[in-house]
C-alpha cells in the first residue's frame, strides 16, 4: 500500500500532527501563543486545499470500509475548516497568551473528530469521531474558566453525554441486529428482518442526534451553553459541531435506516415544524443577543430537518423536471437545498457569533451587567462600525432576504417540499421565515437605531479580518449560487441509490 | 441608443451610494450629481423611447441562477417608463430639498440614493425574482430614514412600517412562488419571467380558477398594503409623522407608487381570469379610501398628518381608475400615479418647512404665515391647489380622466366618490392653507422668514412641472395610452366580463 494512496485523507492527518505539535511546541517555549495560533491558520488552509483537490471525488473506501471519501464528505469538511479557520482567525486576537497552545489543540482535534465523521461510513468509527469532536469542545466550552462558562460546559457535557449514551444504544441495537458495523449491511439486514427492535433502535438514534442537531424537544442545552460558552466557542458548537449532527443523521438514517423511512418521516415532519416555530417564537421573547442566535440556529435546524421529511416522502421518486436542471429527484433536491443552508447558516452563524465576542470582549470591561445582553449593542454601528455593518448583513442573511448565502439554501429546499407535495410544510417554513425577521430587526435596530451606548471601541484585527472574510462569502455565495447549487447536488446524490 | 441604459439607470445611484457613505460632509454633491445624471439619462431615453411601441423597450436579459430559472431581466413599457422618470425627477429635487441637512449627511444621502435604486429596479425588473429583491430593498433605507432621522416616536413607526410592510411582501411571495411552481415553459423548465407568467395566468388548464383566486388575492394584498389602500393604511400616517421630510416625500412620491405599478403590471393582466366579485371588493376598497382619507384629512391637527392622509385619498383614485377598466380610466389612473407623484412631493416639503421655520406642524397653532414669508406660501398655495385638483395643473386632469373613464363602468361608486370627496378635498386644503398661512400674523410669528433658497426652488420646480404636465398631459398621456391598450387589449371589458 502506497503513501499516496491515502491522499483524500492527508487534511485529517494534517491536522492531527499539527495539533500533537501544538501541544508539545506550547509546553516547550513560553509566549508562543501568537505562533500556535498562525500555526493553526496555515494548518487549516492547508487542509482546506487538501480537501478542495478532491472536491467532486468518486466514492472511495479506506481503512476495511470504514471510512469513506466522496462528494459528501468533502462539503462537510469544506465546512468545518472554514468556521474552524474562521474562529482561529478571530481567536488570534483573544487567546495570546498562556494556555493558547491548549485551546488551539483542542479546537484543531475538534475539527479533525468533525472530518472524521463527515467521512465515517461504519458506526463505530462514527462514534469514535463523535466522542473526539464532543470531548474536544466540552473542553473548549469552559476555556475561560469564569462561572458562567462552566455552567455552559457541565450543561453540556451531561446533555452531550446523555446523548452519546442514546446514540451508543441504539447502535448497539443495530450491531446486534445486523451483526456488522457497517452502515450498508445494516441497511439491508434492517431491509431484511424489520422488527420492534429497529424500531426501538431508530428511537434512540434520533433522540442521540436530536440532541446534537438542536431539534426542539432536544434542545434545552443550546441556549444555555451557546450563551455561556466564550462566544467564539459558541461560534464552533453552532456553526460546526451542530453540522457535525447532521451529517451523522444524514447517513445513519438516510442510508442504515432507510427501510423505516415511513417511521422517521413522520417524526422527522412534526420535529421540523415544532422545532422551527419555537426556535423563532422564542428568540422574539430573549434580551441576550447569543440567546437570540441561539435559538435562531435551533429554527435553523428545524428547516434543515425538512430535507428528511422531503427524503421520507419522495424516496426513490421517478426524476422529474423540476427547476431547470434537466430530469432530477425530489429527495436530492432536498438533501442539496439542505447542505446549502448547512453551508450558509455555518457561515452566517460563524460571523454572528464572532460578532458578539468582539462586543463582549470590549464591553466586559466596562459595565458589571451581561456583556451579551441586547443593550449593549445600542449605537454599534458608531461604536464599532465594521463590526455593525457585518452583523448586519449577517442579519438579513440569517432572516433570508436575496442576494445573500441566506436565501439560497431556503429556496432550494422549500421547492423541494413543495414538489414532493409538503406544501404545508413549505409554506410554514416561510412563513416561520417572515416571522424570524421581527428579532433579526430588533437587533439592527439597536445597533443602528439607538443612541450609543457607550465610547467608540477598539475592533481587533483578528475579529475585523473573519468578519469580513465571513461578509465576502455570504454575498458571494448569494450572488454567484449556481456553481453552489452544481455542487450540492452531487454532494446530495452520494446519499442516494443511484 | 444608449446600450444597458436601465443597468446603467441603477448603478450609477448605487455607486452614487456608496460613494457618498464615504464622502463625509461633501456628500451632498456626491449624491446631486449621482441623481443628476440618472435624470439626464432618463430624459434621452424619453426621446428614444417609441411611444407607439407596445413592447417592452431597452430590454436587457442576462442569466443569472440558471438552474433555478432566475434571469436579470429589465425593460420598461408605458406602464413602467413614466414612474421611472417620476423617480429620477423626485430623487434630484429630493436631494436638493435637502442641502442643509448636518446630521450624518453621507448615511443621509447615501439612503436617499439606495431608495432610487429600490424604485428603479422595482419600475424596470421583469423578472419576479429579481422584482421582489428590488421591493424588499426599498424598505432598508426607508427603515434607516425613518428610525434615524425622523421625530420623537422614530423606532416605533419604523419597525411597524418594515413588519408591516414586509409581511405584506411575504404574502406576495408566497403567490409568486404559487405561479412559478404551477407553470412549467413548454420545455418543461421554470421562470421567473413576469411576462410569461401573467400570460400563463389565462389558461384556465394550468391555473384554474378557485387557485388563481387565492394567488390573484395574495398579491393584490402585496400591493394594496403599499398604495396603501384602506383598511391597511395605517402603517402609512405613522411613517409620515415620524419620518424626515425628504423621507416623507420619497415615501409618498415613490414608494407609494410600487402598488400602483404593481396593480396595472401584475394585477390587470389576471384580473379577467379572476372571480368577478373582486371588481367589486377592489372599487369598494377604492371607494373608502378616497372618501375615508378625505375626511380623515379634514380632521387632522397636523398638517403632515393631513398630507399623509391625501395620499390615502389621492391614491384611491388609481386603484379606481384601474378597476374601472376602460382606456379613459386606467389612464387616468396611471396618470394619477405620476401626478400625485409630484404634487405630494411640494406638499410634505411645506409641512417639512413650515416645521423647520416656526416649530410646529399643528395647524391650529399657526397663523398669518404669509406675511412673512410670501414667496413661500405662493408656492405652498399653488401645491395645495394642484392637490385639490385645480384645472390647469397635473392633479385636475388626472382624476378627471378617472373620475370620466370610470363613470362608464361603475356609475354608483363614481357618483359617491364625486359627492362624497369633491367637496371635503376642497375643504380640507383650503381649510389648513386659510389657517395656516393667511388671516393676521400670530405675535409670536413676527420674526419667522423665508425659508433656504434651495427649498423653494425644489418645490418650485414642482409647481412648474405640475402646470406642464396638467397643461400638456400628452407628454406623458400618450406613453401610458399605449400602456393601457396593451393591458386591455387581450381582455375583454367589464361588460363583457358580465360585471355590470
Amino acid at each position: 500500500m502506497e503513501f499516496s494512496h491515502y491522499a483524500p485523507l492527508w487534511g485529517e492527518a494534517l491536522l492531527t500532527i499539527l495539533a500533537v505539535l501544538v501541544v508539545l511546541l506550547g509546553s516547550l517555549m513560553k509566549n508562543s501563543g501568537k505562533l500556535m495560533g498562525y500555526l493553526s491558520a496555515a494548518g487549516l488552509v492547508a487542509a482546506l486545499a487538501l480537501v478542495a483537490s478532491n472536491l467532486t471525488i468518486k466514492p472511495t473506501l479506506f481503512f476495511f470500509d470504514t471510512i469513506s471519501v466522496d462528494a459528501l464528505s468533502q462539503f462537510f469538511k469544506v465546512v468545518f475548516l472554514v468556521v474552524s479557520l474562521l474562529v482561529v482567525i478571530a481567536s488570534m486576537s483573544k487567546y495570546t497568551g498562556k494556555g493558547a497552545d491548549e485551546y488551539f489543540a483542542l479546537l484543531l482535534f475538534a475539527t479533525v473528530g468533525m472530518m472524521v465523521v463527515s467521512s465515517s461510513v461504519d458506526i463505530i468509527t462514527l462514534f469514535v469521531g463523535f466522542e473526539l469532536a464532543s470531548l474536544s469542545t466540552y473542553a473548549l466550552a469552559a476555556f475561560d474558566r469564569s462561572k458562567k462558562n462552566l455552567e455552559a460546559a457541565m450543561k453540556y457535557f451531561i446533555f452531550g453525554s446523555v446523548a452519546s449514551a442514546f446514540m451508543l444504544f441504539g447502535f448497539s441495537l443495530l450491531y446486534g441486529m445486523a451483526g456488522s458495523t457497517h452502515l450498508v449491511d445494516i441497511a439491508a439486514a434492517s431491509l431484511a428482518n424489520f422488527g420492534p427492535a429497529t424500531l426501538v433502535a431508530l428511537l434512540f438514534v434520533i433522540v442521540g442526534f436530536g440532541f446534537k442537531m438542536a431539534l426542539v424537544p432536544f434542545h434545552m442545552w443550546a441556549p444555555d451553553t451557546y450563551e455561556g460558552a466564550p462566544p467564539l466557542v459558541s461560534a464552533l458548537l453552532a456553526a460546526g459541531s451542530k453540522k457535525m449532527g447532521f451529517v451523522a443523521a444524514f447517513r445513519v438514517i438516510l442510508i442504515a435506516l432507510v427501510a423505516l423511512r415511513m417511521e422517521w418521516y413522520m417524526a422527522f415532519a412534526i420535529l421540523a415544524a415544532v422545532t422551527m416555530t419555537l426556535g423563532n417564537l422564542a428568540a422574539c421573547w430573549q434580551n441576550n443577543v447569543r440567546r437570540i442566535l441561539a435559538y435562531s440556529s435551533i429554527a435553523q435546524a428545524g428547516y434543515i430537518a425538512i430535507a428528511f421529511v422531503v427524503v421520507g416522502a419522495a424516496y426513490g421518486a421517478a426524476p422529474v423536471n423540476v427547476l431547470n436542471m434537466g430530469p432530477i429527484r425530489a429527495d436530492q433536491l432536498g438533501i442539496a437545498g439542505a447542505l446549502l443552508l448547512i453551508l450558509g447558516h455555518a457561515l452566517m452563524k460563524t460571523g454572528a457569533f464572532i460578532g458578539t465576542a468582539l462586543v463582549a470582549s470590549n464591553v466586559s470591561k466596562e459595565s458589571e451587567t451581561d456583556p451579551d445582553d441586547i443593550s449593549n449593542y445600542a449605537g454599534l454601528a458608531k461604536r464599532a462600525p465594521i463590526t455593525a455593518f457585518c452583523m448586519l448583513i449577517f442579519m438579513f442573511a440569517l432572516a433570508g432576504i436575496p442576494p445573500t448565502a441566506g436565501y439560497i439554501g431556503k429556496f432550494v429546499l422549500f421547492s423541494s417540499a413543495i414538489y414532493s407535495g409538503l406544501v404545508w410544510l413549505a409554506v410554514l417554513a416561510i412563513l416561520n421565515s417572515a416571522l424570524s425577521l421581527v428579532y433579526y430587526l430588533r437587533i439592527i435596530s439597536y445597533m443602528y437605531l439607538k443612541e450609543a451606548a457607550g465610547p467608540k471601541i477598539k475592533e481587533q484585527k483578528g475579529y475585523v479580518v473573519a468578519l469580513i472574510l465571513t461578509l465576502l462569502a455570504v454575498v458571494w455565495i448569494g450572488v454567484f449560487p449556481e456553481a453552489f447549487i452544481n455542487w450540492a447536488m452531487q454532494a446530495a446524490a452520494v446519499l442516494l441509490p443511484q | 441608443m444608449i446600450s444597458n441604459a436601465i443597468s446603467l439607470l441603477i448603478a450609477i445611484p448605487l455607486l452614487g451610494a456608496v460613494l457618498s457613505f464615504y464622502a463625509g460632509t461633501k456628500a451632498k454633491f456626491v449624491a446631486l450629481i449621482a441623481s443628476l445624471i440618472p435624470l439626464a439619462l432618463s430624459l434621452q431615453m424619453y426621446l428614444e423611447f417609441d411611444k407607439t411601441s407596445k413592447i417592452m423597450q431597452f430590454v436587457e436579459s442576462y442569466n443569472w441562477v440558471p438552474s433555478l430559472g432566475v434571469k436579470y431581466t429589465v425593460g420598461i413599457d408605458g406602464i413602467g417608463f413614466p414612474l421611472v422618470l417620476l423617480s429620477t425627477i423626485v430623487s434630484v429635487l429630493v436631494i436638493i430639498y435637502s442641502w442643509g441637512e448636518t446630521k450624518k449627511p453621507n448615511q443621509y444621502f447615501a439612503l436617499l440614493l439606495l431608495n432610487e435604486v429600490g424604485v428603479l429596479g422595482v419600475f424596470t425588473s421583469l423578472d419576479f425574482f429579481l422584482f421582489y429583491i428590488f421591493w424588499e430593498i426599498v424598505l432598508i433605507p426607508m427603515f434607516f430614514l425613518i428610525g434615524s432621522w425622523g421625530g420623537p416616536r422614530k423606532d416605533y413607526a419604523a419597525v411597524k412600517f418594515f413588519i408591516y410592510t414586509h409581511v405584506a411582501s411575504l404574502v406576495m411571495l408566497l403567490a409568486i412562488f404559487a405561479l412559478y411552481f404551477t407553470y412549467q415553459m413548454p420545455d418543461g423548465s421554470r421562470t421567473f419571467d413576469m411576462l410569461t407568467l401573467l400570460a400563463a395566468t389565462a389558461d384556465k388548464t394550468i391555473f384554474p380558477t378557485s387557485m388563481l383566486n387565492i394567488i390573484f388575492a395574495s398579491l393584490l394584498l402585496g400591493f394594496l398594503v403599499k398604495m396603501p389602500a384602506f383598511p391597511f393604511h395605517t402603517w402609512l400616517p405613522d411613517a409620515h409623522v415620524e419620518a424626515p421630510t425628504a423621507g416623507s416625500v420619497v415615501l409618498a412620491a415613490l414608494l407609494l407608487k410600487m402598488g400602483g405599478y404593481g396593480l396595472f403590471r401584475v394585477i390587470l393582466p389576471m384580473l379577467p381570469h379572476v372571480d368577478k366579485a373582486f371588481v367589486t371588493i377592489i372599487a369598494i376598497i377604492a371607494v373608502i379610501s378616497i372618501v375615508y382619507g378625505a375626511f380623515m384629512a379634514l380632521a387632522q391637527k397636523d398638517i403632515k398628518k393631513l398630507v399623509a392622509y391625501s395620499s390615502v385619498s389621492h391614491m384611491g383614485f388609481v386603484t379606481l381608475g384601474a378597476v374601472a377598466f376602460t382606456w379613459m380610466s386606467v389612464t387616468g389612473a396611471m396618470f394619477q400615479q405620476f401626478s400625485h407623484g409630484i404634487i405630494t412631493c411640494v406638499l410634505f416639503m411645506s409641512a417639512g418647512t413650515i416645521q423647520h421655520v416656526v416649530g410646529t406642524r399643528v395647524i391650529a397653532d399657526l397663523g398669518g404665515l404669509a406675511d412673512r414669508m410670501p414667496k413661500f406660501a405662493v408656492i405652498m398655495m399653488a401645491g395645495f391647489m394642484a392637490s385639490l385638483g385645480l384645472p390647469g395643473m397635473s392633479g385636475f386632469v388626472a382624476e378627471f380622466m378617472v373620475l370620466t373613464g370610470s363613470f362608464a363602468t361603475l356609475p354608483v361608486y363614481t357618483m359617491i366618490v364625486v359627492f362624497l370627496s369633491v367637496v371635503t378635498t376642497a375643504a380640507y386644503h383650503l381649510w389648513a392653507m386659510q389657517k395656516a398661512m393667511f388671516g393676521p400674523i400670530l405675535k409670536k410669528y413676527m420674526n419667522v422668514h423665508e425659508p433656504h433658497a434651495y427649498e423653494l426652488f425644489s418645490m418650485a420646480m414642482i409647481i412648474v412641472l405640475s402646470l406642464i404636465f396638467g397643461l400638456q398631459p400628452g407628454l406623458i398621456t400618450d406613453i401610458m395610452g399605449t400602456a393601457a391598450t396593451q393591458v386591455m387589449e387581450p381582455v375583454m371589458t367589464l361588460t363583457q366580463m358580465g360585471v355590470i
